[in-house]
């Protein structure tokens, strides 16, 4: 099942909820207006997300209850109990299709009828007593009792005479399209042309033709009547699209007309047929009662059957049809004309008595259709599934991020806390000197953090989100801003199911939306230019997802114009970021790079879209707060692209511990380089900065000491080496010299609070295993 | 898809005739109350130019050679 359906399955089920939630409030607090739009909401959103799929009689239910809860809210219509219990039993239906659809992909094609009849019970509650819903229950009425022949008009009659005598069941489709519907594409000659089982088909105007000159041609006034032979289902299925468009009346060919007029008997067609079958039935009797010494008495028994069967249909006495070919074969067998003619005498005395019962039978179901019906839904149309029923269970629960970041945060510590057992372990062996003691508890620590280890994997796992969920705004973004510019823009998304945690891909949606509009605005140039430098009209603008290990790449690139570095020196130079000196020794890649710098905004004039001044270094500042780094790559006239990385998860951070006069402190493994001893000798001193050189690049060397103003001497080792920990700050690699190094540890990192959040030289804190603090490093503000 | 093709004083259909040739149609109708409407080589024309010719009351000069396109469209025009 796609992710988008089972997403829709998910949201209507909680909107199901939310429905009958509202409606049980409604009931309590009938004129509550908030109630009410609050309820029109939920089923206008229910109703517009299930046009995306192909569940035309979900929609239509969904859509005539919208209908029906807008005519409430403008107080067309007051709500009842029977509204709510009419509503309760078409979401029991929607929810029944829902579950259905969860179980096979979709539902059965059983269901048209039930939608179409509780749409339309839903639009009478709207109607109440007008012309509407009098028309429509009048219409209904005849679906019930069918047309006859008669009914038909003229040309069409003929037609279906034909088609009757071969005995099939026939039906009259009365297809009037919407007006609109040229607009949705539909093209109902087409739709009624190829009707399954068509057998005549026939177009009328719904009204007289304007004047040409003021005619809407997109403006259907067309109604189709088609003749079917093919079965009830199959028209259903087949026009299940416009099934609120459609009556389907079967034929019949010439009983049971209205009893009405059947008890004045003034109609003499209908008297005539009628006196003609009993004649054409007579004279068989006559036929029949010839001498038998024939030698074509089969042929004759034969030739009277089928002209029997003949009148049988014609008067739709179709019930009698299995005796007649019982008799007649057994007559055929005998050699003899007597069971048919027995058959003959029963039938013909028992004839007259059965229309008048007949008659008696559809005379109380007749009236009935023409009485408008008080708004009483019919009451056996029941999808009910009430509390007391099974409800099916949901596969996907829905918790509030609080207990998801608690139950984290309790993870965490686990992870952090197991760190105990090996001090322990060793506590045991050295202190108290019970080596299997401690063995054991080594053993122990195994279990327990295999233990959490997978419990922090499967937190990580609920919190993980595909990159989707940003990327999915874009194509619409993207569409719109391109047309405001008048540009034209073919945006390409991939990797999009690439996770990660949903604290970092909900960082990434505004810093992303800023970059896109930036590349579209000052990127990707106008068609015109664009064709001028010979490049497609249209731009491309890629945005991917990919994992690298433990992080999450995200690159936007555009074919655009590109970044001129000059350009970007100059501005940068003007606005005060670079200095002259600066300015001849930067790089080009470096240059571009400066967009990210504050206050640097390139677009000249500020538009509507991008280049208040807050550019990109808003976006540098959103990445580097969940740890994630940004770096910008452009080639003139041939496009930008934007790498940004990013942590996966930022739950559990792998801190290095270090040691500096007397005190510990972490510091973040992603900005760990190396770490190298650098003897006394090689460090040299220029312009009172230390400096050393590694692997042939120059590294400036900062105590941690002086870093944090803590007067005392970095220590040095026997051979008199510093230990140096060389890190990344920014793009830079920075030496930092401290007295030790110690292990690396996982930590839960808590940002500093109260009054220490002042303190922005540290990050934050974190508890260790032994129970002490760990005070953790932010490198960019300390160096 | 072949669409309408129009001539001086004539209209020929051919093939299936999309919804967005009715407002042409209706256009060169007004323009041409007497011209010729030649629906021969026609299979299929969309509910749209049908109305058109309909509400035009026009005589159709040859019909659809197509048996089941031409009942339709002579139960259609006969009716309006």
């Amino acid at each position: 099942m796609n992710p988008l359906l089972e997403q829709f399955l998910s949201e209507s089920r909680e909107a199901l909820q939310g429905i009958g939630e509202k409606l049980m409030q409604l009931e309590k607090d009938p004129g509550s207006t908030l109630l009410m739009t609050e309820l029109f909401r939920i089923v206008h959103t229910l109703k517009g997300n299930s046009g995306l799929f192909d569940f035309p009689e979900l929609t239509r239910v969904l859509h005539a209850g919208e209908d029906l809860m807008d005519a409430v809210r403008d107080g067309k219509v007051d709500f009842s109990l029977q509204l709510a219990d009419l509503l309760l039993d078409a979401m029991d239906f929607v929810g029944m299709l829902c579950d259905e659809i969860e179980r096979e992909g979709s539902y059965g094609p059983a269901y048209g009828p039930d939608s179409a009849r509780l749409s339309e019970m839903l639009r009478q509650m709207i109607g109440g007593s007008d012309e509407g819903a009098a028309e429509c229950s009048a219409e209904q009425g005849a679906e019930k009792e069918g047309v006859t022949l008669l009914d038909l008009p003229q040309e069409m009659r003929d037609a279906a005479l034909g088609a009757a005598a071969s005995g099939a069941a026939l039906h009259l489709i009365t297809y009037t399209p919407v007006e609109e519907c040229f607009f949705q594409g539909d093209d109902p000659f087409y739709q009624a042309r190829q009707t399954p089982g068509i057998i005549f088909g026939k177009i009328a105007a719904r009204k007289e033709w304007p004047p040409l000159g003021e005619l809407d041609a997109y403006s259907c006034q067309l109604d189709f009547h088609v003749l079917s032979s093919a079965p009830l289902e199959e028209l259903r299925e087949y026009y299940r699209y416009v099934s609120d468009q459609l009556h389907i009346t079967p034929v019949r060919l010439l009983e049971e007309r209205g009893a009405g007029s059947a008890e004045e008997g003034d109609d003499p067609l209908l008297q005539r047929e009628r006196d003609a079958a009993s004649v054409i039935m007579e004279v068989q009797k006559e036929i029949l009662s010839l001498p038998d010494d024939v030698s074509y008495l089969a042929g004759r028994i034969r030739g009277a059957a089928a002209s029997l069967q003949g009148c049988l249909r014609a008067t739709g006495s179709v019930d009698a049809l299995p005796g007649l070919a019982a008799a007649a074969d057994a007559a055929v067998a005998e050699l003899s004309a007597a069971p048919l003619q027995q058959w003959l005498d029963c039938h013909l005395t028992g004839a007259a008595a059965m229309v008048s019962a007949e008659r008696a039978a559809a005379a109380p179901s007749a009236p009935a259709a023409d009485v408008v019906p008080d708004g009483a839904p019919e009451s056996e149309v029941k999808f009910g599934r009430r509390a007391e029923d099974n409800l099916t269970t949901a596969r996907s629960i829905k918790v509030d991020q609080e207990k998801i970041d608690r139950l984290m945060n309790l993870i965490g510590e686990m992870v952090v806390a197991k760190n105990a057992l090996p001090y322990l372990a060793t506590r045991a062996e050295a202190l108290f000197g019970v080596r299997e003691l401690s063995r054991e508890i080594k053993a122990q620590y195994a279990v327990i953090n295999r233990i959490a280890e997978e419990m922090q994997d499967a937190i990580m796992q609920v919190r993980m989100m595909p990159v989707s969920f940003v990327f999915q705004r874009f194509p619409r973004l993207v569409r719109d801003i391109s047309n405001k510019l008048g540009k034209k823009v073919n945006l390409v998304l991939e990797g999009e199911d690439t996770e990660a945690d949903k604290n970092i891909i909900e960082s990434l949606g505004d810093p992303l939306v800023h970059i896109v509009r930036n590349s579209l605005d000052h990127g990707i140039e106008s068609p015109e230019v664009r064709t001028a430098a010979g490049k497609v009209a249209t731009g491309t603008l890629t945005i991917r997802a990919t994992q690298e290990s433990d992080r999450v790449i995200i690159e936007i690139r555009d074919d655009g114009k590109g970044i001129d570095p000059e350009v970007i020196k100059r501005k940068a130079y003007e606005k005060g970021i670079l200095d002259e000196e600066q300015l001849e020794r930067v790089t080009d890649q470096e240059a571009v790079n400066l967009v990210f710098a504050p206050g640097f905004s390139t677009a000249d004039a500020v538009s509507d879209l991008s280049g208040r001044g807050v550019g990109m270094d808003v976006v540098r500042t959103a990445i580097e707060k969940v740890n994630g780094t940004v770096h910008l790559e452009s080639e003139k006239g041939r496009g930008t692209r934007i790498r940004i990385s990013l942590p996966l998860s930022m739950a559990v951070t792998n801190v290095m511990i270090v040691e500096s006069s007397g005190q510990i402190f972490g510091v973040p493994m992603d900005a760990v380089v190396e770490t190298v001893r650098v003897p006394a000798g090689s460090i040299k001193t220029i312009k009172k900065s230390m400096a050393t050189v590694l692997r042939g690049r120059i590294v400036p060397l900062k105590g941690l000491n002086a870093l944090l103003g803590v007067p005392a001497e970095q220590k040095r080792n026997e051979e008199g080496e510093v230990a140096v920990l060389v890190v990344n700050v920014g793009d830079e690699a920075v030496g930092i010299i401290v007295d030790d190094f110690h292990e690396t540890v996982d930590i839960i990192l808590k940002p500093m609070t109260g009054i220490l959040s002042g303190l922005c030289a540290y990050a934050g804190s974190a508890l260790l295993g032994d129970g002490s603090v760990l005070m953790v490093l932010n490198l960019k503000e300390v160096v | 898809m072949m669409g309408v093709a129009y001539k001086r004083n004539s209209a020929v259909f051919s093939d299936t005739v999309g919804a967005e040739e009715a407002e042409t149609l209706l256009e060169w109708l007004q323009k041409h109350p007497k011209g010729k409407l030649d629906l021969a080589a026609c299979t299929h024309l969309h509910a749209a130019n049908l109305q058109v010719l309909m509400a035009a009351r026009l005589a159709i000069h040859k019909y659809p050679t197509d048996e089941s396109l031409a009942a339709w469209v002579k139960t259609a025009l006969h009716t309006a």
